[in-house]
């Protein structure tokens, strides 16, 4: 019964999704085509503009990485007042509420505001990453603290080690690897999300992207979108090879 | 010689449920005491107050000549001079063997250099020893959780030997091990103990393992010391009311 129920919810969706006209579903078999077309207009890529692609590549990580380092900041202090083993659930419940509630703003929103506020350039692109990274980074941060086991910890109390020993000999050796990977994977993450803030005038090689559809230059978008993909899979390799090292 | 640890009239509850009642005990130094009894007799409680790790319990206690608080941590001698081997081993997964053994060695060092890691030689050599002395040597670079769960109870009792203790608490030491091996950590236990001069006092609710390693048995039961004799003179009677509540059968003798 509730699963007949389920199908037919989804079947409702769907339908009501795909008979609004101004959807323009008819428009999708001349779609081919077109991207056909577009595409040969973006070959053979303009490499002339590497100069600049890559001024704006260096400006997207730049922004990634200081907004990741904010963000690390940040998160490392918030982390304990959300934190269910360290302070009371009249602290951490408002404060996980807080970072909910941040991560659940788009980044891009984000940035938008930011550029209302502090004007374009790449700082309001810093600000918007570091905004939103640490609601997930405060987060986690604050699970590898939580997952730390006692009795270790007591062990080395019994054993007669300082406060500092313990956190130093068995407290940091459980949540190092953790809060390593959770860090490199919203590097990762910031890295990615970072390409499209110049879009919204945040900085970075968003704003080519944008400049060259806009004005037609395929060809040019074309060196700026291989560009972006060797970054992130270059990315995804050093994530990947980091990954392996923290188990 | 200060006795290994005296007992005078401690009681502890938790909530309601009396976990220690009005126990009076103690212990000559070097002395192996086995504490004895079914789960839930207060053995646990007992070790974790005699490492001084337990609050709000009423009495006297003194162990190594230092009287114990109810309500504050012991001061650093005493928690390096009782060292305690615990059930569940609490070693930390992911540092080495020869870290985890270190870890003994911390209340001993200046803080500084510990923290970076920077050990001093004397340390070293404690440690070497200890694996040593537990077989161990040949693991020394592996991770604690890549080890057996022998092993991993062997590297429990080298932290606790290398932190050089005066005194040996050891919980359930062997409830999760097959008897043969059983009786190779108790061994092991007891063996290092004494080429250390240092008294053993462990828990256990095998009667013949006590027996066997124990000088003294102390039969818990609901929290209050049921007996309290040398090993040889505890007999099967004494086991069997301890776990049973009562002599079995009146007139009736068990043949066993």
């Amino acid at each position: 019964m509730s699963r007949a129920l389920t199908w037919i919810v989804l079947a409702a969706a769907i339908l009501w999704s795909a008979t609004s006209a101004e959807m323009g579903l008819d428009k999708l078999p001349g779609a081919g085509p077109r991207l056909g077309e577009f595409l040969g207009r973006m070959m053979p890529p303009d490499l002339s503009v590497w100069r600049e692609v890559m001024r704006g590549l260096a400006e997207t990580l730049r922004i990634a990485i200081l907004g990741t380092f904010f963000a690390i900041i940040l998160s490392a202090g918030l982390a304990v007042l959300a934190a269910e083993t360290l302070v009371p659930s009249t602290v951490w419940r408002p404060v996980r509420g807080l970072l909910a509630m941040i991560r659940s703003i788009p980044l891009i929103l984000v940035a938008m505001l930011m550029v209302g506020a502090v004007g374009l350039g790449p700082l309001p692109g810093i600000l918007a990453i570091t905004f939103h990274a640490t609601g997930m980074l405060a987060k986690f941060y604050a699970e590898a603290i939580d997952n730390v086991a006692a009795a270790p910890v007591v062990a080395l109390e019994s054993a007669g080690a300082s406060r500092t020993q313990q956190l130093r000999w068995a407290i940091w050796p459980q949540m190092a690897p953790v809060i390593l990977r959770d860090t490199v994977f919203r590097f990762e993450l910031n890295l990615r999300e970072s390409l499209i803030l110049g879009i919204v005038g945040a900085g970075g090689i968003g704003l080519y992207v944008q400049t060259y559809v806009r004005s037609f230059q395929y060809d040019k978008a074309a060196t700026v979108t291989m560009a972006i993909v060797v970054l992130v899979l270059a990315s995804e390799a050093v994530n990947s090879a980091l990954h392996k090292r923290f188990s | 010689m200060t006795a290994a640890f005296t007992l005078n009239a401690v009681s502890h509850h938790f909530g309601g449920a009396a976990a220690l009642c009005e126990v009076s005990l103690s212990a000559a130094p070097g002395e192996r005491v086995a504490l004895l009894g079914p789960s839930g007799a207060g053995k646990s409680t007992l070790l974790a107050l005699l490492d001084g790790r337990l609050r709000g319990w009423r009495g006297e206690a003194e162990v190594l000549g230092v009287p114990l608080s109810a309500t504050q941590a012991p001061p650093r001698e005493l928690r390096t001079g009782a060292g305690f081997i615990f059930q569940e081993f609490a070693l930390v997964d992911r540092l080495t063997v020869y870290q985890n053994v270190m870890n003994g060695r911390l209340s001993r060092m200046r803080i500084w250099p510990s923290l970076w890691g920077r050990f001093g030689e004397q340390d070293h050599l404690k440690t070497a020893a200890a694996l040593e002395d537990t077989g161990l040597s040949d693991l020394a670079r592996r991770r604690a959780d890549q080890l057996s769960g022998g092993q991993r109870q062997r590297v429990a009792i080298a932290r606790c030997l290398a932190q050089d203790p005066r005194l040996i608490l050891a919980d359930e030491p062997v409830s999760n091990l097959d008897p043969a091996h059983a009786e190779r950590i108790l061994g092991l236990i007891t063996g290092a103990a004494d080429k250390r001069g240092i008294g053993v006092i462990f828990s256990s609710h095998q009667p013949e393992l006590a027996r066997r390693f124990a000088d003294r048995i102390v039969g818990l039961r609901a929290g209050a010391v049921q007996f309290d004799k040398p090993s040889a003179q505890v007999t099967s009677d004494d086991i069997a009311e301890l776990y049973h509540g009562t002599v079995p059968g009146a007139g009736l003798r068990v043949v066993s």
